[in-house]
């Protein structure tokens, strides 16, 4: 069953005005229980808009969002409780972090959550954990952190909430590749043990390519694609049209059956594509 | 926050559009001086065509100039009340107890709120058909004479620059802020006038420390550009003077001359 659902969402900023922008023009879809789903089209296609109508931070001019076959806006003073049923994690999570220790900042979700202090004191130390974060991190100032550091309490500071669906948006974006990683095996690590539903906004194919199972492809506000990342790669000339580029595994496959040869271009990974190269050239992995 | 409409800049490329910056800034002081000379109703109503065709000539959406005046609404509503229960002239309309209401008193009340709202429009227009950029070089070149005291005009003007700059990128700072800490139930809009003080915390400290951020950042980008102050500065746009501030200038001359004649004739 599904999820979420998004019924023919419209959304439009400054209407009626020189500023009038359409940022999504009747998105409808539905997100599966326990899925890792990737999010990607250029800046400006609207995926961030469309990911801030999942939350209920920003209301649907037109259509509808129903959370287990229940519209968010139903009661609009109970939209609190799917801001903590629905976890969302913003760019540069980190500039968000206000108090005066880690262990504090973690606790603020839940703590407005209303829960009980032993209950709150688990989550935190539970959400640290997830990413990685020591015991002594926990009661230093969010000021005396690294950068990735600073990233995963924030990260942290939405999981404790320990949300159904949990919503990041371009977690890695100005990390270092090491960082990268980190936060990569972090999300993956976190939706395999969970089971949470995850999605990944993103403008990296390679990132997406490596952990969601299934992708979004937005493009001027609409759904472009939305299928297994093996089908959406295999559309790799109609991606380039949108401007998105495919990883530079798919793209070698690519220019390779441009020259005539007959390979399946869906492969996205190192692995993948040696594979089909040594069945072509009629050998043996070994 | 989005909705804010005070002293927009509305691109347009209209007559108001095209005119010198430093012009627009003396006509709208001059217009100031314009809104507060008419002594009788006539004048006023001189004024009120003057700044009928002026809007006109504008382009601009009548509806979005009239919210500039919400601000300021309770300030003319208020003036003109006082204006109504003090001023005792003309015949008593109604009375109750100390509260008189008198023709005189209900003439002044209009003649003043009329006026307000005029002036509030008038300068409006200034912001509207103005960039901030071209507002703070107008401002600039005016306040050259500044000098001979001692006080440094581009720095005044640079000073300006950057805190218009910054209005709209801290807005949408705070609105991310916001919507973040809402992603982690934040509850801004209920409870106490203290728990709305207490609530304004987690907003607040993200938004001081990314503009000291921002302050670091640009005040490296101007020194590894070589920024020194304004000595030998030359610029890209030079202000001129055409026709159409010329127009404009006598356009006014001649609505100050109507309305001194018609103080003097009424």
């Amino acid at each position: 069953m599904a999820l979420l659902t998004l019924e023919n969402i419209v959304y439009t900023y400054g209407v009626k005005s020189p500023f009038e922008q359409h940022a999504v023009r009747g998105v409808s879809m539905d997100i599966r229980e326990g899925e890792l789903m990737g999010i990607i089209g250029h800046t400006g296609s609207g995926k961030s808009t469309l990911i801030q109508h999942l939350n209920g931070l920003v209301r649907p001019q037109q259509g509808r969002v129903l959370l287990e076959g229940k519209d968010i806006w139903e009661d609009p003073k109970k939209i609190r409780d799917v801001r903590f049923k629905v976890g969302m994690v913003f760019q540069y999570p980190e500039h968000q972090l206000f108090e005066d220790t880690i262990y504090k900042d973690i606790a603020f979700g839940p703590r407005n959550m209303g829960l009980p202090e032993e209950e709150i004191d688990r989550r935190v130390r539970d959400a640290a954990a997830t990413v990685g974060l020591t015991k002594e991190m926990l009661d230093k100032s969010p000021f005396d952190l690294s950068g990735g550091e600073k990233r995963r309490a924030a990260i942290a500071g939405v999981m404790a909430m320990e949300p159904q669906i949990l919503i990041l948006d371009e977690p890695t974006a100005g990390l270092d590749p090491r960082g990268r990683e980190q936060v990569l095996a972090m999300i993956r690590d976190y939706q395999k043990q969970r089971g949470t539903t995850v999605l990944l906004v993103s403008h990296s194919m390679e990132d997406i390519a490596r952990v969601a199972d299934r992708v979004l492809v937005m493009n001027h506000g609409r759904v472009a694609m939305l299928d297994t990342v093996e089908r959406v790669f295999s559309r790799a000339e109609e991606l380039e049209a949108i401007g998105l580029t495919v990883p530079a595994v798919t793209k070698i496959l690519l220019l390779l059956r441009q020259k005539g040869v007959a390979v399946d271009t869906a492969a996205y990974t190192i692995d993948q594509a040696v594979t089909q190269l040594l069945l072509l050239l009629g050998g043996d992995r070994t | 926050m989005r909705d804010m409409t005070f002293g927009q800049y509305f691109p347009g490329n209209s007559f108001l559009h095209k005119l010198d910056p430093r012009m627009k800034l003396v006509l709208t002081l001059l217009f100031i001086v314009l809104v507060f000379l008419p002594q009788n109703w006539w004048g006023v109503l001189l004024t009120v065509v003057f700044l009928a065709t002026v809007v006109a000539l504008s382009r601009l959406p009548v509806k979005m100039l009239f919210k500039s005046v919400r601000p300021v609404l309770f300030l003319v509503l208020f003036t003109a009340l006082l204006n109504v229960l003090y001023v005792h002239e003309g015949t008593p309309l109604w009375r109750w107890g100390f509260l008189h209401v008198t023709t005189g008193g209900l003439n002044n009340a209009a003649f003043i709120a009329v006026r307000i709202v005029c002036l509030i429009l008038g300068s409006s227009l200034l912001t509207y058909t103005t960039t901030p950029t071209a507002l703070t070089d107008g401002i600039e070149r005016l306040l050259a004479p500044l000098k001979l005291v001692k006080v440094n005009p581009h720095e005044l003007a640079m000073m300006m620059t950057i805190a218009l700059r910054f209005i709209p990128t801290l807005m949408e700072e705070t609105d991310k802020i916001m919507a973040a800490q809402k992603a982690r139930g934040a509850d801004m809009e209920s409870g106490g006038l203290l728990r709305r003080v207490k609530a304004l915390v987690p907003i607040l400290i993200p938004l001081f420390v990314s503009s000291f951020r921002r302050a670091y950042d640009l005040a490296m980008a101007m020194e590894c550009r070589c920024y020194q102050g304004g000595q030998g500065r030359t610029r890209m746009k030079q202000l001129r003077t055409t026709r159409l501030d010329w127009v404009a200038l006598s356009a006014y001359l001649l609505v100050l001359a109507g309305l001194i004649v018609l103080n003097i004739l009424l």
